[in-house]
């Protein structure tokens, strides 16, 4: 009952200005390429595979849910130049073994079509990185490990392509922000409190310090480590603060930037500190875990919080992507917890698989001849604006990431649903069902998308 | 000189040791040194606190443990199940009645039913079934959302009962008698089955589990603040209520198991069958009810434990992985001692909050401390610092 509600209320703000939804499906957003060669009687394979159970599930596992979506649009609105499209995957619960596992499957199992993955975490592009080099297959990935995309000397292209910025340039651009805005940062100290492993250590390191202490925003040179599983971080935090922190940024998701929130508020500093973090902190998930604890205004830890939105966002309604993907979450009848990022991102990972292939296929003349060099060549020549403009893929200069972010703000929406609200006087609360009540987070961008800084060396 | 190192050598030991010790103290003293007394009051509070929630884990291991000898690798997964039943009973407004229903049935007939199915033939075990499960059910759908702590308690009581004698019925009664490296093998085949139900029933989205929630604020109770000592100590010290409620539930968990296993006559029971289940079954013990027992208490240990974490974090599946934390603090104070596993998991909370105040950058507080703790204790007292020592007489 309560998430029947909860998905009412959902519907009913980010179908507000889509007044005409009722009456008809949108029309695919993306301008692809025309089909030149006709599929008819074969299938288009999108492959992939991350941890869809472990440390990171709570928010890839919609990716599943949005690649199927897109699987059931496609193939209800012809294929893909007559095709018909599918989905292979595996979960590997975050374990590296099983990535490896999953690895050698798919390339033996699949030898023939494997020639584009799709990833998600960046501890499985640095395992994987040399193999899908030796085996020649491309890789879109999720994530902005300099290891995954560069190799140990960060100067080695690989054939992964990430979609975001990598999370040391996200940084680098939050440097600058801090630095151009003084009077929000006053005297900037950042600190950086994170979660271990490949993607929480990616965020940070000695060209970061140097870049954001040229702009005048020194970043402490000791980050401060916690485990999604801690339910208590004021050490963490405290060591950071004591250490002249006044900024704290984060490369977790989910629980940890809802955690270190609620330990500000508890330490009654949530106005004196500020907190950050990298693209995925600007996440819904983010927004309903932050609300165990009110700040002093009514409104949820998170809010105010800042962090990277190198795509659009729910919120973005005037956008012809994001009104379409929630037309099919909503006519897939998704969860309301499903309706986080990697959702959004997903159908835009889809949109460019596609667009690659009949690209690929028109070239060399049949799905069978395409190949991984081919696929790459494809890949790396392509500038094209995801589902319409979620986000831009553009390969340039031998570089392997997104070069576009923006800075976003977490609130949450105000009665009216004009705005954000400024105190929970003025907050919309939604009724669970259960007895308690939420408020509805929004992600307000705050600067236009910018080229990011280039911090790999 | 081999003579006199041989004549004192137990001597000689305890002098490295106490030369060990006073390098470590001396190496704490001095990165300590320059720590405001509020930080270091504030890392021991919590390393206490985080510790009893620890040694709340630790006691269903080692509850397992004292009545079967089994080292149980699936408690992590239990505490999620459990977590998981209490939020669809706390988030729910309006419980399904006949999957209520089923719960309840599915909890009693397994109750009644521990000793052998044939006892579901007699009338009085018929009604006690149909009287049971009419009980639980009232007390899972009764009333409105007002009454969600009601339910949620009830059903995840029953889910924790199911689940205990679920896994000792079907995985570990089968396994009476054989070696038992084969039952702690088959606790990792019941850790996945665990993760495979718990993925598919409940999703792998972290949920929100608003436990600790003020009903007049709408907040989570605010920290206890200690402004008073703010001046003495040179900065302020917050004690998390949540914490302090976890910790006085483990007191309670810990106090009523000791008083269990000292003085009642099933706790008695459930140690000998742990000393020999074959020995127990010939001297008139009824060893299958005993294992069910304790299956159902470690499951309902398990199930308290992943709720408080759920409430303190979100429960998630990462939520399993506390219990690989907890397994230092349960060889730390010996797998068979239950103040063994409080004191083992306040031991290790401690070790790891102040290894983080000392270096959090590279994670010594979580990866490294706690096992030099273990080794250190291990090598000075195998059995744990409160465990049984064994004499093997040949």
């Amino acid at each position: 009952m309560n998430r029947f509600i909860i998905l009412c209320a959902l519907v009913l703000l980010l179908g507000a200005a889509l007044p005409a939804l009722a009456q008809d499906m949108l029309p695919y957003p993306s301008d692809l390429t025309e089909c030149e060669v006709d599929l008819s009687g074969e299938t288009v394979n999108i492959f992939h595979f991350g941890d869809l159970s472990g440390p990171y599930a709570f928010i890839t596992q919609p990716i599943v849910s949005a690649v199927s979506d897109a699987v059931l649009y496609w193939n209800s609105h012809g294929g893909v130049c007559g095709a018909e499209l599918a989905q292979v995957y595996e979960d590997t619960g975050g374990n590296l073994e099983a990535t490896q596992s999953a690895y050698d499957r798919f390339s033996s199992e699949y030898a023939e079509e494997l020639d584009l993955l799709l990833l998600y975490g960046s501890g499985d592009g640095e395992l994987l990185r040399e193999q899908l080099a030796a085996d020649e297959i491309v890789s879109f990935i999720s994530a902005g490990s300099i290891e995954s995309l560069y190799g140990e000397d960060g100067q080695t292209p690989g054939w992964l392509y990430a979609s975001n910025p990598l999370y040391i340039n996200q940084f680098g651009f939050f440097c600058q922000f801090v630095a151009a805005n003084p009077e929000i940062f006053p005297d900037p100290v950042i600190g950086f409190v994170t979660w271990p492993g490949a993607f929480g250590m990616a965020g940070t390191g000695p060209a970061a310090r140097d870049y954001c202490g040229g702009l005048g925003v020194p970043v402490l040179a000791e980050p401060q480590i916690f485990l999604p599983t801690d339910s208590d971080i004021l050490t963490q935090v405290q060591n950071a603060i004591d250490s002249g922190a006044n900024i704290l940024y984060s490369n977790s998701l989910a629980s940890g930037p809802a955690l270190i929130a609620s330990t500000l508020v508890d330490l009654g500093m949530d106005e004196d500190i500020k907190l950050a973090g990298v693209n995925w902190v600007m996440d819904t998930t983010v927004g309903l875990l932050g609300q165990r604890v009110l700040k002093a205004n009514g409104l949820p830890s998170v809010d105010g919080m800042f962090g990277s939105m190198p795509y659009l966002w729910w919120t973005e309604r005037d956008n012809a992507a994001v009104q379409f993907v929630t037309q099919q979450f909503n006519a897939n009848k998704r969860s309301p917890a499903e309706q986080n990022i990697a959702y959004l991102v997903s159908w835009g990972a889809v949109d460019s698989i596609i667009e690659a292939t009949i690209r690929t296929v028109n070239r060399v003349g049949s799905l069978s001849a395409v190949t991984g060099a081919e696929m790459r060549e494809t890949v790396e020549s392509m500038d094209y604006a995801v589902l319409g403009g979620l986000y831009q893929h553009k390969i340039e200069d031998g570089m392997r990431e997104g070069t576009l972010n923006r800075i976003a703000v977490m609130k949450f929406a105000n009665a009216t649903m004009s705005g954000p609200a400024t105190g929970a006087e003025d907050a919309l609360l939604i009724d669970d069902g259960a007895g308690g009540k939420f408020f509805l987070p929004l992600v307000l961008p705050l600067t236009e998308f910018m080229p990011v800084p280039q911090l790999r060396g | 000189m081999l003579e006199i190192i041989k004549k004192y050598e137990a001597q000689l030991r305890w002098a490295l040791y106490a030369l060990g010790a006073a390098l470590l103290l001396l190496f704490l003293a001095d990165q300590l040194a320059g720590k405001k007394a509020a930080r270091i009051l504030q890392t021991l509070l919590s390393g206490i606190l985080v510790g009893g929630v620890y040694g709340l884990v630790a006691l269903g291991i080692v509850v397992i443990n004292k009545a079967s000898g089994v080292f149980n690798f699936a408690h992590g997964w239990m505490m999620v199940v459990g977590g998981m039943i209490f939020w669809s009973f706390f988030s729910v407004s309006e419980i399904s009645l006949l999957g209520a229903a089923l719960l309840a049935t599915a909890t009693m007939l397994l109750a009644m039913s521990t000793a052998s199915f044939s006892r579901l033939r007699q009338r009085r075990t018929q009604l006690l079934v149909l009287g049971g499960s009419l009980l639980l059910t009232a007390l899972m759908t009764a009333g409105g959302s007002d009454w969600r702590w009601l339910h949620a308690l009830s059903g995840a009581f029953a889910g924790a009962m199911l689940t205990g004698l679920a896994v000792e019925r079907f995985a570990i009664r089968p396994l009476i008698g054989q070696p038992l490296f084969t039952a702690v093998l088959m606790t990792l085949a019941i850790a996945e089955v665990l993760h495979g139900v718990t993925q598919i029933a409940w999703g792998t989205v972290e949920l929100n589990l608003p436990i600790f929630v003020n009903p007049a604020t709408g907040s989570r109770f605010q920290p206890i603040r200690l402004e008073g000592l703010r001046e003495l100590l040179d900065g302020l010290v917050i004690v998390r209520v949540e914490l302090v409620i976890a910790f006085v539930l483990a007191l309670v968990a810990f106090s009523g198991f000791i008083i269990f296993f000292r003085y009642t006559s099933v706790g008695l029971a459930m140690r000998a069958t742990a000393e020999d289940q074959q020995l127990a079954q010939a001297v008139g013990l009824r060893v299958r009810v005993i294992l069910a027992i304790s299956w159902a208490a470690a499951a309902f240990l398990a199930s308290i434990a992943g709720v408080l974490q759920g409430g303190a974090v979100g429960l998630s599946l990462n939520i399993s992985l506390v219990a690989l934390r907890v397994f230092p603090a349960v060889l730390l104070g010996g797998l068979e001692s239950i103040s063994g596993a409080f004191i083992g998991g306040i031991l290790i909370g401690i070790v790891e909050q102040f290894g983080t105040l000392i270096n959090s950058s590279q994670q010594v507080g979580t990866n490294l401390a706690p096992y030099l703790v273990l080794m250190l204790v291990l090598v000075l007292k195998p059995e744990g610092l409160f465990g049984e020592k064994r004499i093997e007489r040949v």
